[in-house]
């Protein structure tokens, strides 16, 4: 009756022993190895602080002149145009400018790590059902596993700063691409690969010009929820000493600063939207695109 | 037939469960804050233990920290006690509530020994030799020992995460001793871990680190810190109060100050103080951790990555010396026989 009423749990002091042992294990691979993983990281550290510095030195007006640029390049609508440039005005108007700069160059970075890790690993995930079966599982991990959770051996591992904001945001972020790159794949017309093939095509040949262009617009929208999912970690990031529009969120949630909080959150929720909008309208444009030849 | 019986009885036990709870509260339901940092949750996991077994009161733990918990009190009169307010952030207010008889200030030292400070790893004594015995003032002066990551031409210090007090103190005297111009940077670690996984990385990879940190803490104990005198005396609890500890806008002109010794009460709202009665007010202020006792305890939480009930029912049953003493003889024995 005792032991359907008690679960057998693991005896204490062997479940501490355990539990320290992980840890002591940890620690000395991050005495050992922190170092040189640090060292493999400083291009992007580099970049990060290039970019952001960018960003901070050139005059405001020409910031948002490239904004609006951007956002008629992506989505040829005014209305966008003329939104987010005013959104940007506002940021700026209400002392935000700073951070908001620091948060665009991190989302931005995240984002080019993201596509160059991503799309090359859908592609795997797609050629071959093994990989698709063992990377699945990992990216379900990726997502669900809170972000917290992760940031412990990361800042073991390479202190607080950057980069180590940089990998938690690509963690959670990365995974709508991999995923959406290999469904779009997957998802080409049989018919149209058949024919391809016909012109024998190598292998090489149908991935670039047939597979990729036909599912672009999956493979865009993969983009658009990364870029939602890296803005959301922001203040995940902020945590582990990451400037940007996160820093004032968690000083207001710890001073119970009302306006200050909604300010910033408003900001990266019009940063979300702008970039949702861009991305989404020229993922639209692409596919009509290819509407029209077909 | 059988599933019937085996759901009644379970409703039956549940039922005779929550009633045990019931019967228990003489002294009624008790809100205690359990701040986010392991001497707080200690302390309020011993106080649940002593007030629910002692004194049979109802003690319910919620999360809190510095600020959120003292305004939440002066305000909204919960929780009923902050068992670890360290008073330097909410000087002011605090003393205005307690005037004003919405608080009570129940223990003017709940733990000896504590304080505020800047600190340095081992690590950076030890690449740098001339660090040892160095003053604040005089360690400003070398911001070239302490490499920022991000910009090699300046030097790091580390100051509070965003929100806490300590914050605004921190970024006022950056700016009352000119470290801007003396090439510093003053790093936002952006929460606790931040600022604890800064400091073991640097201690673990013996680099040097130089920042803001407080004892009793396991960290301090564990990684050897060292504390940096400051060279500068206090420069007035007028400075310190309506400046130093002010947001950057309401402080336009710091003054260069030592930091101001450390206070840290056990504050009850006066509501508490009236219904838990002179027993357990008695009790609150006998409630004494001596220095050395308390690291001790946290380095056992570190080293065995206890939360804070279990470190409780480590200290209530090793330590009887200490906490003995706080309790009539009655009240320890129902305790140790609760345990």
């Amino acid at each position: 009756m005792e032991f359907l009423n008690k679960f057998p749990v693991m005896e204490r002091t062997s479940l501490m022993e355990l539990k320290k042992g992980i840890d002591l294990s940890f620690r000395q691979f991050s005495r050992k190895y922190g170092d040189g993983i640090e060292n493999f990281f400083d291009p992007l550290l580099f970049f990060l602080i290039k970019l952001e510095k960018l960003l901070l030195s050139t005059p405001w007006p020409i910031i948002i002149l490239i904004i609006g640029i951007l956002a008629w390049i992506g989505s040829r609508s005014w209305v966008l145009v003329i939104g987010s440039t005013l959104s940007f005005l506002a940021i700026g108007y209400f002392g935000m400018w700073k951070d908001c700069m620091a948060t665009v160059a991190i989302i931005s970075v995240c984002t080019t790590v993201c596509i160059a890790i991503g799309i090359p690993i859908g592609i795997i995930m797609s050629k071959s059902n093994r990989a698709e079966k063992t990377i699945l599982p990992i990216l379900d991990m990726m997502q669900t596993i809170p972000s917290f959770v992760y940031l412990i051996p990361i800042l073991m591992l390479l202190g607080i700063g950057k980069v180590p904001g940089l990998i938690a945001v690509c963690i959670y972020a990365v995974p709508p691409v991999i995923r959406l790159t290999n469904l779009g794949i997957r998802e080409v017309d049989k018919e149209t690969l058949e024919a391809s093939e016909a012109f024998g095509a190598t292998t090489f040949q149908k991935l670039k010009s047939v597979q990729i262009p036909l599912s672009l617009p999956t493979i865009f929208a993969g983009v658009n929820q990364t870029i939602m999912m890296a803005l959301a970690m922001v203040v995940i990031a902020s945590m582990i000493g990451v400037k940007g529009l996160g820093v004032p969120i968690l000083r207001a949630i710890s001073n119970q600063y009302l306006a200050l909080g909604l300010m910033n959150g408003l900001a990266i929720v019009a940063l979300a939207i702008i970039f949702d909008r861009i991305t989404q309208e020229y993922g639209r444009r692409i596919q009509k695109h290819r509407g029209q030849k077909k | 037939m059988n599933i019937k019986k085996i759901i009644l009885s379970a409703l039956l036990v549940l039922g005779i469960g929550s009633f045990s709870g019931i019967a228990n509260a003489e002294c009624g339901k008790v809100v205690v804050a359990n701040q986010n940092w392991a001497s707080a949750e200690l302390m309020a996991e011993v106080d649940k233990i002593i007030l629910e077994k002692g004194y049979g009161c109802e003690v319910e733990l919620i999360p809190g920290a510095t600020m959120p918990t003292f305004t939440s009190m002066d305000e909204k009169g919960a929780p009923d006690m902050n068992p670890e307010q360290w008073a330097n952030a909410v000087y002011t207010p605090l003393i205005k509530a307690v005037e004003e008889k919405r608080l009570v200030i129940a223990n003017k030292a709940p733990i000896t020994g504590l304080g505020e400070g800047w600190w340095l790893t081992p690590g950076a004594i030890k690449k740098h030799p001339e660090l040892k015995g160095m003053t604040a003032m005089e360690i400003l002066k070398h911001p070239e020992w302490f490499p920022y990551a991000e910009d090699s031409s300046k030097g790091a210090f580390i100051g509070c995460p965003a929100g806490w007090g300590c914050q605004l103190a921190n970024a006022n005297l950056y700016r009352a001793f000119e470290m801007e111009k003396k090439g510093w940077v003053l790093v936002d670690p952006g929460s606790a871990a931040g600022l604890d996984g800064s400091i073991s990385k640097a201690a673990d990879s013996g680099n040097p680190w130089f920042g803001y940190y407080w004892n009793p803490t396991s960290i301090v104990g564990k990684y050897d810190l060292q504390p940096v005198p400051w060279g500068i005396d206090f420069a007035g609890r007028d400075n310190w109060d309506n400046c130093i500890t002010k947001a950057e806008q309401d402080c336009a002109d710091p003054k260069p100050t030592a930091w101001t010794k450390s206070e840290v009460n056990t504050i009850i709202t006066s509501k508490f103080a009236k219904q838990g009665g002179k027993a357990i007010v008695k009790y609150i202020g006998k409630r004494t951790y001596p220095g050395p006792v308390m690291n001790g305890m946290l380095v056992w939480m570190a080293d065995n990555q206890a939360g804070g009930s279990d470190a409780a029912i480590e200290f209530l049953s090793k330590h009887e010396d200490v906490w003995g003493k706080w309790v009539s003889s009655k009240v320890a024995k129902k305790i140790k026989a609760g345990l």
